[in-house]
């Protein structure tokens, strides 16, 4: 994550009632929710791949990945997705709320301070105003660290 | 302060393919050059081609500043000079240290442009050096310790991911495109009459955008044609690191081999060009290794005690088959058997045909090598190539003729861009598959499967046919009670299967795309490809479906690209 400038841009969504952020840097665009093509033989965490102006992308059911239970997505729900080297791949979130700018002394590494969450994906806390925006780690939870994660069979 | 003119990254991938092609030749010219080292006779022309490629290199080399490059092609540069001017003979030593001399050069290339840290050529060129000044014709022994190295170095080969295409062909592109531009035109010339409401003549209007949209349909289908066409390179490419590679390889066997070529200008999808390399690599050393039996053998069984390995590639209605052929001595059938037998393959009280055993050479741990070689062993197996393959459509088949030899035939489509395709309905999604491994389509009824411990069958032609169920295989959903089954028979290397689907929709030519790395590879899924409405459907692997049904369900393996070493 990018912290060498003053102020870092964060997309903040939501997830469960708690409110996350990615780097706008790593934002490739914001869609509805659109009909996901299922893949079988992957891992329940990957939803399946759309159609994104004709380059297969695929999706990721983020709240599956950190471990929340599982909902049905409202209007509400969006897809977001985030670019990770060359490859872009897709987010369901509940909620896409604001990009906000959090300055660098207000974001601190913190560990250990959700229960049940897979702890391992998050970067940061960031701090606005009175509230605390998770910043995920988008390489952890997404994958080109752990790509056979993603191709675990079997367990759809 | 004047800015750089060009992007030096740019030109160092030129230099990489230019320097690439220079190599392979410096190789060929080499391999000519090589059998006149026991004559007193010459090659002008050869020498020239040697020369002029390494005078290329060197100059190119210069020019981007990679000084330890240039510097040692100027080397190897006069030592070709003086055999042009016929002041230093033809000798194996000399051929031998060229060799090496190209591989050196090829990795100071490589470092050049990565820009690592550059072997030290000193000891090289000291000895190079030796050899000039003596002017010897006497020859050494110290050829072949090298040899098996250099296969190696010769066998790590870069992928540059840019193409060289005919001006002419771009030029096709260039007219259809437009063609594209005159029939916008035309589309835009009516919305414009229906907008502003000229349109007095709705039936004429109808014909005209009948007409564009015909148009439209004649220039996107010659348009998709010269695309492939435009990525279509010769597999000469591929072929012409075999001569070298085999003849290394021979040589530390102790073997004596002659490799002829043939169809090496058959033209083959860039992508198929670029990964089928590696397979076609195994199969040759896998020739040289177990196929060509020593000279001695050779001399006994009355055969001639030069080897023979053909390498030839043709094209076949819409696919290109190559073949890889020696005349050594054949399967060994007998021991294939016991060693089945012994990994609990094949069971003692059936008898198996031909085709069974030569069919187990295929499974994963099976090698029949009575020692893990240094060369085609260390568990790479044939089971490996065929998957690679299986991973470009293709098909990977076995013959062998008892003391006559060993044939390899590789079927591969002719672009892996776009393929004609049955869509049909599983559990919901659409799949497609290649048209080429659908043998034909059935409709049964449901009475008609019979289930077994092994799985479920029917009878189809008096033989019996595995069958799966799509939803099954997929795991994406339960298993339909209707009365009638729609099965489509999928047919890969002589091998068919039976896949149970909820619907045929249609066939039609599909574009693949690749799965995200993100997500695959997934076993039995080749990539996806995007319909007329936008939605997605998948493509199937036949090979690999029918692969993990001959081989018991779980045990296909979810793997990357083939690794060797």
């Amino acid at each position: 994550m990018t912290t060498t400038a003053d102020r870092l841009q964060i997309v903040v969504f939501a997830l469960q009632g708690n409110e996350f952020g990615i780097d706008i840097a790593q934002v490739r665009e914001i869609d509805r929710l659109v009909p996901i093509t299922r893949v079988p033989r992957v891992s329940a965490h990957v939803e399946g791949i759309i159609n994104l102006r004709g380059q297969l992308v695929p999706i990721v059911d983020l709240r599956t990945r950190l471990g929340m239970p599982h909902a049905a997505p409202t209007k509400l729900a969006r897809i977001i997705v985030a670019e990770i080297g060359t490859r872009s791949i897709g987010m369901i979130v509940d909620e896409v709320r604001e990009v906000v700018r959090i300055p660098a002394d207000q974001i601190s590494k913190s560990e250990g301070v959700l229960e049940g969450l897979a702890n391992e994906f998050i970067g940061a806390l960031g701090k606005v105003d009175e509230r605390l925006i998770i910043l995920l780690d988008v390489e952890k939870v997404l994958g080109s660290e752990a790509p056979a994660v993603l191709t675990d069979k079997g367990n759809v | 302060m004047n800015e750089e003119p060009f992007d030096r990254a740019e030109l160092l991938r030129y230099f990489k393919d230019e320097s690439d092609e220079l190599l392979q030749q410096i190789d060929a010219d080499l391999l000519r050059l090589e059998p006149l080292a026991a004559t007193s006779r010459t090659d002008p022309e050869t020498i020239n081609s040697l020369f002029r490629a390494l005078h290329t290199i060197k100059g190119s080399a210069g020019m981007l500043e990679l000084g330890d490059v240039s510097t040692f092609a100027h080397k190897l540069e006069n030592a070709c000079d003086l055999v042009r001017n016929g002041r230093l003979p033809i000798s194996s030593v000399l051929i031998e240290i060229l060799f090496e001399g190209r591989d050196l050069l090829m990795a100071l290339i490589r470092s050049g442009i990565e820009g690592t840290p550059s072997q030290n050529s000193a000891g090289f060129a000291e000895r190079l050096e030796t050899i000039v000044l003596r002017h010897s014709r006497s020859e050494g022994e110290e050829a072949s310790q090298v040899a098996s190295e250099r296969a190696t170095a010769v066998a790590g080969k870069a992928r540059p991911r840019t193409i060289r295409v005919d001006i002419a062909r771009l030029d096709v592109l260039l007219d259809l495109v437009g063609e594209l531009v005159i029939t916008k035109n035309r589309i835009a010339q009516i919305t414009t009459m229906l907008t502003r409401g000229e349109a007095t003549d709705p039936a004429k209007l109808v014909a005209e955008l009948n007409t564009a949209a015909a148009l439209l349909a004649r220039t996107s289908t010659d348009l998709q044609e010269a695309v492939m066409h435009a990525r279509m390179v010769r597999i000469a490419g591929v072929f012409e690191r075999f001569p070298r590679v085999v003849r290394d390889l021979a040589k530390s066997r102790g073997k004596e081999i002659e490799l002829t070529i043939e169809g090496a200008e058959t033209d083959l999808d860039k992508t198929i060009v670029d990964e089928i390399g590696e397979p076609l690599m195994h199969l040759v050393r896998n020739c040289v290794d177990h196929g060509i039996e020593s000279p001695k053998i050779r001399r006994e069984s009355g055969k001639d005690p030069v080897g023979k390995i053909e390498l030839r590639a043709a094209h076949e209605g819409n696919s290109v088959v190559v073949q890889i052929r020696d005349d050594g001595g054949g399967v060994d059938l007998a021991r294939v058997k016991e060693r089945g037998l012994a990994l609990g393959l094949i069971s003692a009280d059936a008898e198996q045909t031909e085709r069974e055993l030569l069919e187990l050479l295929f499974v994963p741990g099976f090698s029949t090598a009575r020692s893990v070689s240094e060369i085609s062993g260390r568990g790479v197996g044939m089971d490996v190539v065929r998957r690679a393959i299986g991973r470009l459509s293709g098909t990977l088949e076995v013959a062998s003729r008892p003391g006559q030899g060993t044939t390899f035939t590789i079927r591969l489509p002719l672009t892996l861009a776009i393929l004609g395709a049955l869509l049909v309905r599983i559990a919901g999604e659409l799949y497609a598959i290649p048209i080429d491994a659908v043998s034909e389509s059935l409709r049964l009824d449901a009475s008609e499967i019979a289930r077994s411990e092994s799985g479920e069958s029917i009878v189809h032609r008096d033989r019996f046919l595995p069958v799966i169920r799509g939803a099954e295989f997929f795991e994406v959903g339960g298993r339909s009670e209707s009365e009638s089954v729609l099965i489509v028979v999928l047919r890969a290397a002589n091998r068919e299967v039976g896949l149970v689907v909820d619907e045929f929709v249609g066939d039609q030519e599909i574009v693949v795309k690749p799965l995200s790395e993100l997500v695959g590879p997934v076993a039995g899924i080749a990539g996806g490809t995007i319909l007329g409405d936008g939605s997605i459907a998948l493509i199937l692997d036949p090979s690999a479906l029918i692969s993990e049904v001959h081989r018991g369900p779980g045990s296909i393996v979810v793997s990357g690209a083939m690794h060797q070493r």
